[in-house]
């Protein structure tokens, strides 16, 4: 097993204080201001054990909403809302054997499963649009390349909530303030890695600095292609779906094995301030339009 | 509306546990009508203060919510 060789430093079970740079052991990556960090899902190797959302909840302090049962197979979170920022999805291919959609079939190809399963997440976009939406500038990137929202700052408006392609920022009624994930901003600051991703049992979800972690990918990729799952593909990184819409590309991307939709995840995505020009444009012509036609009739009239 | 007292354990943003005189502890968010910012709650939770909660319990939420936060003799 490889273990890092600052690990032998701590060998003790309890410890006098912090670990200094702690995500050097646990991710494999020192964090540095300036750099952009992110998260890498791994779709294919998700068991849905929810670790990751119980983790961001601990940490953030995040009450439990939603009690009860949603029908929706294990899935009781439903989804990313205000007070829960990062959701298992449990999704069922009802494909038959025959291919037919909606048919849930009777026996299966050893060790391949019916579900998808995927920690779904902020995507901290590169050119995020709820950071351009808001009008207070309570949403901002940090050193790290990653989008938060600024709580002291934050009027409730909810302009950020439309804008992002995800439906990933809510507001909360019970504080009138946006929520969302912070990639664990805190954490970044104290040299240690997001709860979610350290929490993660199987590394579904990997973080680290976004060139290592896309190479990674495209690697992962390859690897699942060679194995027979042609379908594997990424999700978010420069050039691929989810990357469109002038969004640039987002820190938080995928390894999905299926079309976007099937995840809940738009298949492209775009930037609500690119259809601000054009809308400008429609609604200037649509007034000059009027303009003329009452001139028209008037001159007619007279 | 109920009330507790206790100390400031853990903050984040606008949520703060409230651990009691039983050492229980409870989650509470920050109303949007609390006369306070979560600023001044960081101060409360440095000098371990003694505080009190007015506080309502919403729907399907297992947390409370602050309505007022005073800080006790």
């Amino acid at each position: 097993m490889d273990v890092h060789a600052r690990a032998q430093d701590y060998t003790e079970s309890e410890l006098s204080g912090m670990i200094e740079d702690e995500s050097e052991l646990t991710a494999g990556v020192r964090i540095v201001p300036g750099r952009s960090y992110g998260f890498f899902t791994d779709t294919t190797v998700c068991i849905g054990c929810k670790a990751c959302e119980v983790a961001c909840k601990e940490w953030n302090n995040l009450p439990a909403d939603n009690v009860g049962l949603s029908g929706h197979s294990y899935d009781n979170t439903g989804a990313l809302s205000a007070n829960s920022w990062r959701h298992v999805a449990f999704i069922e291919k009802h494909t038959g054997q025959d291919g037919a959609p909606g048919v849930r079939s009777t026996n299966k190809t050893p060790y391949q499963s019916g579900w998808l399963m995927l920690s779904d997440v902020c995507k901290h976009c590169h050119n995020a649009p709820c950071l351009e939406a808001c009008p207070t500038g309570a949403l901002f990137k940090t050193e790290f390349d990653t989008v938060v929202v600024q709580q002291d700052i934050c009027n409730g408006c909810g302009y950020c909530v439309p804008a992002c392609p995800f439906g990933v920022v809510d507001l909360n009624t019970l504080d009138g303030k946006a929520h969302k994930c912070t990639l664990c901003y805190d954490r970044l600051k104290g040299g240690l890695e997001p709860a979610c991703a350290k929490s993660c049992p199987t590394d579904s979800i990997q973080f680290g600095e976004l060139p290592d972690l896309q190479a990674r990918a495209e690697k992962r990729v390859e690897q699942l292609h060679g194995q027979g799952v042609s379908t594997a593909y990424l999700y978010g990184t420069p050039g691929a779906p989810g990357a469109t819409g002038d969004l640039g590309h987002l820190n938080a991307f995928f390894l999905l094995t299926d079309k976007p939709e099937a995840y809940n995840l738009p298949s492209a995505p775009t930037r609500p301030a690119n259809r601000v020009a054009p809308s400008l444009a429609a609604g200037l012509a649509a007034v000059a339009g009027l303009a003329l036609t009452a001139l028209f009739a008037f001159n007619r009239r007279s | 509306m109920r009330t507790m007292e206790g100390i400031v354990t853990i903050l984040q943003e606008s949520r703060f546990q409230l651990t009691d005189d039983a050492g229980v502890s409870h989650l509470f968010i920050l109303g949007h009508d609390t006369l306070g910012e979560p600023d001044q709650l960081e101060a409360l939770q440095r000098r371990q203060a003694r505080i009190r909660v007015r506080y309502t319990e919403p729907r399907n939420l297992i947390g409370l919510v602050a309505h007022s936060v005073e800080t006790t003799a």
